[in-house]
């Protein structure tokens, strides 16, 4: 339960920090989305039960604080979730360039399934289909560049909260 | 084999359950949780532009005197021509309200005017959201219609303890009901074009055959007053193009969207004084 808390507390401070930076941006129609880093950790290091409740907590966050059907954010995490977690044994969960590989790809997938769900709303979804593929090019840059930090704040924030390595994957 | 098989799907049989339970959870409840978790967010949201303000504020501290002088004297100027304007405002409303009671003509309806601080703006290429600094503590409520100087911000979708999450005109989420300014058959707009680094647009259907736009020659978009939220006259837009529509019954155009829209730090509510 600890463990699941002190994840969810960095992932507050992941949607904050996003969110402050979208303001900053907003002037000039550029918006970034790093959903998949709210997802990558936790699938790579938690236990199925855990991941997937922080992984759902965080999606609902961004439910709440989005124009989407509520859900669409969780569901689509655990989706990702789930596919990440089956592919673990195989990939290097060690390694921080193959977590970012790793969000990176999620964050493709989840980016585009996202995008085919909103853009039907769109009066022109040709028109809109532009702006998006540049929102999403510096979506994969910011992600790309925060990644490591995010990653290093989330295993020292589970260190402070002196989460055993072993109760994680239990 | 069978169990190990189980075994490997246990991810996805996991994901399935969460998605049959998530079905089956009531409205009312995925509505307090909506509620619950963006309450959780708000002091975040709140902090952040307060720490905003305060930067601003010391900023402003590091002008010289002499530039506190300038802009003291621009402001004098502009609030003497803006007491001549709220003065000439009176005698209109006064006259207004003399011709109503003359032909027994039902009064428009009235608001109060809450001027609201945006505290988070949020502009994706999916939706265009702001939230301001005032929810249910300042009576705000759902649909009130939000401008400022240049016209129409958009309407609040959703209100809170202390803060309301306004849907931008620019969203595709938002629909109006406009007119040419001059003329007074009505249209439909929707906004939800935003390319990157360029300025919003919107969509006009259903417009009537003889009425002519071209980005040489726009026209003023303004809202109808009925059918709607929004009181008559407010400015939405300029029309910067119109082509016959498929059918050929009527024209179709785009509508080019105020460019501080996307920058905006202060918006005022229109609070219905008696709600229906």
């Amino acid at each position: 339960m600890r463990g699941i808390i002190t994840l969810f507390a960095t992932l507050l401070v992941l949607w904050a920090l996003v969110a402050q930076v979208n303001h900053a941006l907003a002037d000039g129609h550029v918006y970034l989305f790093p959903g998949a880093l709210f997802v990558t950790y936790a699938a790579l290091m938690f236990s199925l039960p855990a991941g997937l409740a922080v992984t759902l907590l965080a999606g609902t966050v961004c439910d709440a604080n989005s124009a989407a059907a509520f859900g669409t954010h969780a569901l689509l995490f655990a989706a990702t979730h789930t596919v990440i977690f089956h592919l673990r044994p195989r990939l290097p969960r060690e390694d921080t360039i193959g977590r970012i590989v790793v969000a990176l790809l999620a964050n493709l997938g989840l980016f585009l399934v996202f995008s085919f769900i909103q853009v039907a709303r769109s009066p022109a979804p040709s028109a809109a289909w532009g702006r998006l593929l540049v929102d999403l090019l510096c979506s994969q840059i910011f992600l790309a560049l925060i990644a490591p930090w995010f990653f290093a704040l989330q295993h020292r924030a589970l260190v402070l909260a002196r989460i055993e390595r072993e109760a994680l994957d239990a | 084999m069978p169990y190990r098989r189980l075994i490997t799907q246990k991810p996805f049989l996991t994901l399935g359950l969460v998605v049959a339970a998530w079905l089956f959870v009531p409205a009312a409840m995925k509505t307090f949780a909506r509620a619950s978790f963006f309450e959780l967010t708000a002091p975040v949201t709140v902090a952040a532009d307060y720490a905003r303000v305060l930067q601003e504020y010391w900023g402003l501290r590091l002008h010289s005197n002499h530039e506190l002088i300038e802009a003291g004297r621009d402001l004098a100027r502009l609030n003497a021509s803006y007491e001549l304007a709220v003065s000439r405002n009176n005698e209109m409303q006064a006259e207004i309200t003399r011709l109503e009671s003359l032909l027994r003509l039902p009064s428009f309806a009235s608001y109060r005017y809450e001027h609201a601080r945006v505290a988070r703006r949020d502009f994706s290429g999916w939706w265009q959201r702001i939230v301001i600094r005032k929810g249910r503590n300042y009576g705000i409520a759902v649909n009130a219609p939000v401008v400022f100087t240049g016209g129409v911000v958009g309407k609040v979708t959703e209100v809170y303890a202390t803060t309301a999450v306004v849907e931008l005109i620019t969203s595709p989420n938002v629909r109006l009901v406009g007119v040419v300014e001059g003329d007074d058959r009505p249209f439909s707009f929707q906004g939800g074009i935003n390319p990157t680094l360029g300025p919003a647009r919107g969509v006009v259907e259903h417009v009537p055959l003889d009425l002519f736009a071209a980005a040489t020659a726009p026209k003023r978009l303004v809202t109808a007053g009925f059918g709607g939220v929004f009181p008559p006259g407010l400015t939405i837009g300029q029309i910067t193009s119109l082509e016959p529509s498929s059918d050929g019954l009527f024209k179709t155009g785009e509508v080019k969207l105020d460019d501080r829209l996307g920058s905006l730090t202060e918006v005022t509510v229109l609070v219905p004084l008696n709600p229906e």
